[in-house]
């Protein structure tokens, strides 16, 4: 019983408050939970797992959600993969085009790209297209 | 990340970017066929947009449609691209 606790306690009013206090001190004890913190007990350090730095002014394609595709130089960027990329051309799709390269481009000059809406960056030399290789060959 | 911005001072952070242009006037590239340009009044941490006398182009494969409006809020859940100075699609 509480009494035996708080053996100050002789009021009724003591009593209540010294309750009160317990629930508070019970509820505090579920704030600090392991998943936010590293098993050295430090707090989790946000780490990109791909290091743009080395792309800086160079080439690169990127890729958007919604079929978008743009190339540019790439100028700086943050660890949300906003990006800005300079002399930027974008490559339009057509419903009726699987890819036509040289066609439906424009250009678009200095450009913030949303991290949010980036599927894939890669260098612009570092894609070629190639024959479809999962057509099947029909041999008479 | 391996080099963070805080170790290359030389390259450009894209919100500095967007920062540089609040006040004038600003082309938005969405993820559909829709593009939006007028002037930058402001944006949050989500680039969010308050934006100014702009015209909201569609485009469509058979066209496009042009509506004029005057300030909105911008949802910057389908922003695409952000092209500050952009002339938007030709006019």
């Amino acid at each position: 019983s509480l009494a035996q606790v708080n053996p100050g306690i002789k009021r009724r009013d003591d009593r209540v408050q010294s309750q009160a206090n317990l629930k508070v001190c019970t509820i505090f004890s579920f704030q600090d939970r392991n998943q936010d913190r590293n098993k050295d007990g430090e707090k989790k350090k946000k780490e990109s797992i791909f290091d743009l730095s080395k792309y800086i002014d160079k080439q690169i394609r990127v890729k958007f959600q919604g079929g978008r595709e743009a190339s540019g130089v790439l100028k700086g960027f943050d660890p949300l993969l906003n990006l800005v990329l300079d002399s930027t051309i974008e490559y339009l799709r057509d419903p009726d085009d699987q890819f036509k390269l040289t066609e439906d481009t424009r250009q678009l000059g200095l450009v913030v790209c949303r991290g949010t809406s980036v599927v894939l960056i890669c260098p612009q030399d570092g894609m070629e297209a190639i024959p479809n290789p999962f057509i099947q060959q029909q041999d008479g | 990340m391996a080099a963070t911005p805080a170790t290359n001072p030389s390259q450009l952070l894209p919100l500095e970017l967007v920062d540089k242009c609040i006040g004038s006037r600003i082309h938005i590239v969405m993820k559909n066929d829709k593009e939006i340009v007028g002037t930058l009044l402001g944006f949050d941490d989500f680039v969010s947009i308050l934006r100014n006398l702009l015209l909201s182009v569609s485009l469509f494969p058979q066209g496009r449609r042009i509506t004029k409006l005057d300030q909105i809020l911008l949802n910057g859940n389908n922003i695409t691209m952000l092209i500050p100075g952009g002339e938007g699609p030709e006019v």
